[in-house]
Parts: C-alpha cells; sequence; structure tokens
C-alpha cells in the first residue's frame, strides 16, 4: 500500500505543462533533432496551426522552447528549439513516470 | 486531438518521437522511391552476371558496380531526398535538422558489419556455406521484417510481407541463386518505386496551408 501511495505522490511531481499529450509531442519531437521550423512540427504532430502555436507560445513562455523568425527565400521560418531547460523538465518527466508507472 | 495523439501511458517520449518521425519521413514517398531504384540498380546488376559468362568486361562490371556503386547510390539517396525536401518540398514539409549520428550507435553497426563479413569469409574458406536456396529465403524474409520494422505503415506491412513471400516462392520454384536474386529485387524495386510515385503524387496534390 505504502509503495503505491509513493508512485501516486511521485505523479504529483510531474511538470503540467509538457504532461499534456500535444505538447509532449511537441516537447518529445524537439529532444529527438536539433531544431525544426513549424510546418514540420504541424505535418509530423497532425494539430491544427492554431493549436500547435498556442501549444508552442506556452511551451516558449515557460521557457523549454526558443523561437526565432526567420525567412528563407519567401518562406517564413519559425524555427523551434528545445532549451536546456527543455531537457532538463523532459528528462525528469521520463524518470518520474518510469518510476511511478 | 487526432489519430497522432501519443498513446498516453504507453509510450515513452522518445518512442512517441521515434513514431512520429518516422511517419513524417515517409509521408511523401520519396524513401520508398530511393529504395526502389537502389533494387533495380541491384537486380540490373544480378542481370549482368545472369546473361553474360564469369570473366567477361560485363561479368566484371557487374562486381564494380556492387563495390562502387551501391555504396554511393545508397549514400547519395539520403543526400538527394534531404536536397530535393530542402529545395522544393520545405513549404509542404517544413524544415527538420536532425541531430548528428549518435558515434555509438554507427560504430555498433560497423562492428556488426565487421563481425559478419568475417563469418562470411570464414565459412567461404572453410567450404561450410549453407545451401544457396537459404541466402535466397534469408534475404527474403531478413528484408521484409527490415521493411515493416523501419516503415512502420500498413504499405511497409504489405511490401514486407510479399517480399518475404517472393523469397521463400522463389526458392520452392529452384531457381538458381542469381536468377532469384533478380527477380526477387526486381520485384521489389518496381513495388516500392510504384508504390513510391503513387504517395508522391497524393502528397502533392494536397493543397500547401498558408501561413502559421
Amino acid at each position: 500500500m505504502n509503495k503505491v501511495n509513493a508512485k501516486i505522490q511521485r505523479l504529483a511531481e510531474i511538470d503540467r505543462v509538457i504532461h499534456e499529450p500535444a505538447r509532449l509531442m511537441i516537447v518529445a519531437l524537439l529532444a529527438a533533432v536539433e531544431e525544426a521550423d513549424f510546418q514540420y512540427l504541424h505535418q509530423t504532430t497532425g494539430l491544427t496551426k492554431g493549436n500547435l502555436s498556442a501549444h508552442l507560445s506556452k511551451l516558449e513562455e515557460a521557457g523549454y522552447v526558443a523561437i526565432a523568425k526567420s525567412f528563407r527565400g519567401k518562406y517564413p521560418l519559425t524555427i523551434c528549439r528545445l532549451t536546456e531547460r527543455g531537457k532538463e523538465v523532459l528528462d525528469n518527466y521520463r524518470r518520474v513516470m518510469k518510476a511511478a508507472l | 486531438m487526432n489519430d497522432s495523439s501519443p498513446r498516453f501511458l504507453d509510450e515513452s517520449p522518445d518512442a512517441i518521437a521515434d513514431r512520429l518521425m518516422q511517419k513524417a519521413h515517409n509521408q511523401d514517398g520519396l524513401p520508398e522511391i530511393a529504395i526502389g531504384l537502389t533494387f533495380l540498380v541491384v537486380a540490373g546488376l544480378q542481370w549482368l552476371q545472369v546473361a553474360y559468362q564469369p570473366g567477361s568486361p560485363e561479368y566484371k562490371l557487374a562486381w564494380w558496380g556492387y563495390m562502387l556503386l551501391i555504396p554511393a547510390v545508397i549514400l547519395g539517396s539520403q543526400w538527394a531526398i534531404k536536397m530535393v525536401r530542402r529545395k522544393y518540398l520545405i513549404e509542404r514539409v517544413g524544415y527538420v535538422e536532425y541531430k548528428p549520428v549518435n558515434r555509438k550507435r554507427f560504430w555498433a553497426v560497423i562492428g556488426i558489419a565487421f563481425v559478419v563479413a568475417c563469418a562470411m569469409a570464414f565459412a567461404i574458406a572453410a567450404r561450410r556455406l549453407p545451401p544457396r536456396s537459404w541466402l535466397l529465403a534469408i534475404t527474403g524474409i531478413g528484408g521484409g521484417v527490415l521493411a515493416i520494422q523501419s516503415g512502420r505503415l500498413p504499405r511497409f506491412v504489405v511490401g514486407g510481407v510479399l517480399m518475404a513471400a517472393t523469397g521463400l516462392f522463389l526458392v520452392l520454384i529452384r531457381v538458381s541463386l542469381e536468377v532469384g536474386f533478380m527477380i526477387l529485387f526486381g520485384a521489389m524495386g518496381l513495388l516500392s518505386l510504384v508504390s513510391g510515385c503513387v504517395v508522391f503524387l497524393l502528397f502533392m496534390r494536397k493543397p500547401v496551408e498558408a501561413g502559421e
């Protein structure tokens, strides 16, 4: 019983910003690459552009994702990259989930 | 959420990323076109060895082709896919910069390839080769499993099953190893090329959404 309680207590440590499924997808993808643009994330996650934009803003506000806007010819590039803080939070998320489940 | 949402609590973040990236990698059909062309090159070289006598210039050309052309096609196709996507398809597929190759994994693959090559050289020297038909069956089944594992999409499963079945069928009808390889790679190359072209055309027909 105590083991179960300890597991449940560990789940309370989970970072709620990246526990949300769509944001977890974004963070997991960005952790697997150096950087990616908005269109790649849109294509890969299948999220609508509005939804993706809102989630990226939340992740940027939390300091987990760095966003840089530029152009490649006429093509607007919104490059997203996981910050060091984002990497730490994802590592911690992995550990907590592994221990709790 | 849509069908690409993570299977929550079932998958680790790494598995989610792996699955989504694999799906994105195969969405435009270019990797299948590259695999199809590579297989057709192999089938063409095999045809040279079936049609011409050992020692003839064409037969020797096939060996040079295996040694030089196939590694160039395999490595060059990855570069070509990246270049085509960056230059012509960026508005559709987006921009991504992958992490550099994991050195541990790279050396592990090189190590395994070295061990396999040594084992084959030893088997040839000691004349302890398995029956030649086994090579055909192993290639068919191995290629099929690899296709299913690396593609993870229904069309790759169909292709993988067909490759394994073709390998076994060729063993059963007792064709020679050379002819068997030629048919196996030719058929699979054609299938992969056609499938890739269809996926590419369907992908290009999708309208590009403007703005972010």
